[in-house]
């Protein structure tokens, strides 16, 4: 490569990775069927990951219902009879309705299973295994299987038996919610299920790792995934301070401990973090500041000097009084000019409206047959080769029925009905949230 | 099967027996490892996403090289107030597992060479310079991939190496990522809740956006793995922290789509599920939740007060007047201990009182988890001998699996001290050109 301007190196990444070029390029995980049966976000999530980068999902639900966050949607409120709380993780997925209660639909839900690489689940410990489509059956109908069994507290240990879990319950035993918030205040939740995301993110990792060691083996495994215990792994140094000096965390505000000066203040017209760990950076800062001297202070000169609790705070106070005075924007263009971090805490509408994210795709603009037009939460990772996206939204309960047990089972329509006037498989129930937008005339099928 | 268990596949034992002994944290070292076939480059500076990738490429048993300055990464110096053990700061001895550690200065032409011909050797290199630096030190993926073309190569950032404002280029940090998650944005007490300074926008306490941002980045050159299967080419991964935090924020983006609201902080209720929650208890804090019709009917049958299920009959009666649930909730959980809480909903839940699925848990300090003996039977902490450091105190790899588990093998080691082993083995450098290339400042 002959030029190496920066001018050059940006005209060909925005070539390499050119979001009106994503649907010309092959998908890394093609040919790779996940089998779903998860409700809420920690299961959903995990076989999304997978979907975004190319696996056929097949999401099986328990009719007419469905999954339970079907119901879970802001302030309890319907879009066009569908939550909003379910679209962000589940996307591209084929939808089937099947009873696991009934025989049949267990031998259905087995046949599935034969034909998948991955299966997910997110059951308390022990449930599929009663019900004869646990790990223990699935390993003979498929030895090839990677099936990833996520939960609260893991599939054995004291917790694990008849301890319900959700989110929330994970960032409380983790300490998660122990270290996060103002010291004198009341605990407060993450604004997001983070737990559930993370885990899902934890367990799609797992599962392609597991997916290696199967190309090069023929072997599948059970994985058992905590979110709990993932969000244990995410406490930095918390574990690690505790075991060698006895010295417990607590909550410290909206500072960064370890990195100094980094904190998120209040500016003129909203909030924005502000963080300048390494010497030069600093030294940018202070020259932002219009305070040069600061730079030289051997109380602040250096990161360790910086550390030092004393100094942290009188440092963090005179930087709040500077950003006080600023618009977030100035704030923002003084980092990029002067070497140090800067950023906005972006409100919902700040990401929506953000054409650089959409430029990316991190914000994801789309139409689907059924809704509309949809913008969402995109892909994260641009993979300049197999990049990752979103083909459709979620489906009302049992959509793809059809679709599914004619192309992957062989069911004749005949057949599907019988099922279905039997009540093994089926769709969705008359309720916001199951079934389709009023307006639907019939005519989207996927 | 080839996994050592026929005998348990056979016999109809408990389900959790089963799963433990499939899984059991003691017997890791008798598995393979599913990444062994993997040599990743770690270049990063001072960036714990990249640090957690390779950290989870480690713990499957990559062959992980961290590649620092002479001086060692700053990254060893991110520790609170300052503390260090054998002059590592807690944040680094944390995320070096499983790694060798070599030095190399980037900065100087003979070093960039180096680090080109051991490109040669990887099957991932992964970065965090400001974009396109690496790019115009001839060491980008541009120029390594023409080297290398089975080379995934995955560069961090905190906007990314396109779009309008990848130019706008900044150091990657933690808190800059999730503020511009927007995950902070819905976190904290509403204004006039409390304090100005405590009711705002409020951060996790840990590295939340570095974590996710690790996570994403692992799963992605896992992805670019299954791909180069196919293929036998590598490609280009771009990550920013930012926006991998950014994917999880639940509804934001679409509820701003469908109905132009911009979600609000509440601080510990609940916009989607209610009662989900954390409530004052006599000696502490419990998160509760019982929040479909069937649940808040056991939750208030655990109660003792089923006559709260007229006014908060809907999931809607009962999101719109959280607060008032909320107060209610706390009448009654004031006189009961969190553990008292957690008796009385596992008696509820495992003796089949009624219906509905209960969950609470009492607020743990890091403490109060690291005393629980779950974790310890489970191997999520463990305490590792270290050739270099001695005994530490580490949270393990979070996965359990059959046969191919993750696992720590050491915690770190000193700046440079896989210099000889490292360019030997791939350079064939050794002795007095090592010597050499020391005393020139390049490695």
């Amino acid at each position: 490569m002959g030029d190496a301007s920066p001018k050059a190196y940006f005209d060909w990444t925005r070539k390499l990775f050119d979001r009106s070029k994503i649907f010309d390029k092959p998908e890394a995980l093609r040919g790779i069927r996940v089998l779903e049966l998860t409700t809420l976000v920690l299961g959903p999530t995990t076989a999304d990951f997978l979907g975004e980068f190319g696996a056929e999902v097949v999401k099986v639900e328990l009719p007419p219902g469905g999954d339970t966050m079907r119901y879970v949607t802001p302030e309890a409120t319907y879009w066009k009879n569908a939550s909003l709380g379910f679209f962000p993780e589940n996307h591209s997925k084929y939808h089937v309705g099947i009873d696991l209660h009934a025989d049949e639909g267990k031998s259905l839900f087995k046949q599935l299973a034969a034909k998948s690489d991955i299966m997910v689940e997110n059951f308390r410990a022990g449930t599929l295994d009663k019900w004869g489509i646990g790990y223990r059956q699935m390993r003979e109908v498929n030895p090839r299987l990677i099936y990833v069994a996520d939960s609260g507290f893991g599939q054995w240990g004291p917790f694990s038996q008849g301890r319900a879990s959700y989110d929330a319950v994970a960032q409380t035993v983790s300490g998660m919610i122990g270290i996060t918030g103002f010291p004198g205040r009341p605990p407060i939740l993450c604004g997001i299920f983070i737990g559930d995301w993370f885990g899902g993110l934890m367990s799609a990792t797992a599962a392609l790792v597991a997916l290696h060691h199967r190309t090069r083996t023929g072997e599948g495994q059970l994985i058992d995934f905590a979110q709990s215990e993932g969000l244990i792994r995410t406490l930095d140094w918390t574990w690690l301070r505790l075991g060698l000096t006895g010295r417990d965390r607590g909550p410290a505000g909206n500072r960064d401990e370890a990195v100094v000066p980094a904190e998120i203040f209040p500016c003129r017209d909203g909030y924005v973090a502000i963080a300048a760990g390494r010497d030069r950076e600093f030294k940018g800062l202070c020259a932002a500041m219009r305070e040069p001297a600061l730079a030289k202070d051997p109380k602040y000169a250096t990161l360790e000097a910086r550390q030092k609790p004393q100094n942290m705070k009188a440092l963090l106070e005179r930087i709040r009084g500077w950003a006080a005075k600023q618009a977030r924007a100035e704030i923002e263009a003084a980092g990029v000019k002067h070497g140090f971090a800067a950023a906005r805490v972006a409100t919902a509408k700040d990401k929506h409206d953000d054409e650089h994210l959409r430029a990316r795709g991190s914000v994801w603009e789309y139409e689907d047959p059924l809704y509309g037009t949809l913008v969402e939460q995109g892909p994260a990772p641009k993979l300049s080769e197999t990049p990752a996206r979103i083909k459709w939204a979620a489906k009302p309960v049992g959509w793809h029925n059809h679709d599914v047990f004619t192309r992957l089972l062989g069911l004749s329509p005949r057949e599907i009905k019988d099922l279905q006037e039997r009540k093994v498989v089926g769709q969705w129930a008359d309720r916001p949230g199951a079934k389709p937008p009023a307006e639907w005339d019939g005519s989207a099928r996927i | 099967m080839s996994d050592g268990h026929a005998h348990l596949h056979e016999a109809i034992i408990p389900w959790a027996q089963y799963a433990q002994e499939l899984c059991d944290p003691k017997r890791v070292h008798e598995k393979p490892e599913a990444l062994d076939d993997l040599r990743v480059l770690d270049l990063s500076s001072g960036n714990f996403a990249a640090l957690f990738a390779s950290s989870i490429l480690a713990e499957f048993g990559a062959e992980v090289i961290r590649v620092e300055p002479p001086t060692g990464d700053v990254a060893r110096l991110f520790t609170p107030e300052g503390v260090k053990h054998k002059d590592t700061g807690l944040a680094y001895l944390v995320e070096a597992r499983n790694k060798r550690h070599i030095t190399l200065n980037l900065e100087k032409e003979e070093g960039r060479l180096l680090l080109a011909r051991l490109a040669r050797h990887a099957d991932v290199v992964i970065e965090s310079e400001l974009p396109g630096q690496m790019d115009a030190w001839g060491i980008g993926y541009r120029q390594l991939s023409l080297l290398n073309p089975r080379l995934i190569y995955l560069a961090y950032s905190t906007h990314g190496q396109f779009g309008p404002r990848a130019r706008q280029r900044i150091p990657d940090y933690d808190i800059t990522s999730q503020a511009l998650s927007g995950v902070p944005y819905v976190t904290g007490e509403p204004e006039g809740q409390g304090p100005a300074e405590s009711s705002a926008p409020t951060k996790q306490g840990n590295w939340i956006a570095w974590y996710v941002g690790g996570g994403f980045g692992a799963l992605a050159v896992l992805a670019a793995l299954a791909w180069r299967w196919q293929s036998g080419r590598g490609q280009f991964i771009d990550l920013t922290p930012a926006e991998a935090e950014m994917r999880f924020s639940d509804a934001g983006v679409i509820w701003h789509h469908a109905a132009q609201r911009i979600q609000e902080r509440v601080g510990g209720l609940h916009i989607q599920v209610f009662p989900y929650t954390l409530i004052k208890t006599k000696d502490s804090y419990s998160f509760i939740a019982g929040f479909s019709d069937v649940n808040f009917q056991g939750l208030t049958n655990i109660m003792g007060r089923p006559e709260l299920r007229e006014p908060f009959a809907t999931t809607r009666d009962r999101i719109g007047k959280a607060r008032a649930l909320h107060q209610e909730l706390q009448k009654w959980s004031g006189d009961l201990t969190s553990e008292e809480i957690l008796h009385r909903v596992q008696d509820y839940m495992l003796n089949k009182k009624g219906p509905g699925t209960v969950a609470t848990a009492r607020l743990n300090q890091p403490r109060d988890t690291l005393a629980e003996s779950h974790w310890w039977d489970r191997g999520v902490f463990q305490k590792v001998e270290d050739p270099d450091y001695g005994e530490l105190l580490l949270q393990a790899p979070p996965w359990k699996m059959s046969a191919t588990p993750p696992r720590i093998k050491w915690a770190c080691r000193p700046v440079g001290a896989d210099n000889q082993i490292v360019y030997l083995r791939y350079l064939g450098l050794g002795g007095e050109r090592l010597k050499a290339l020391k005393a020139k400042g390049v490695i």
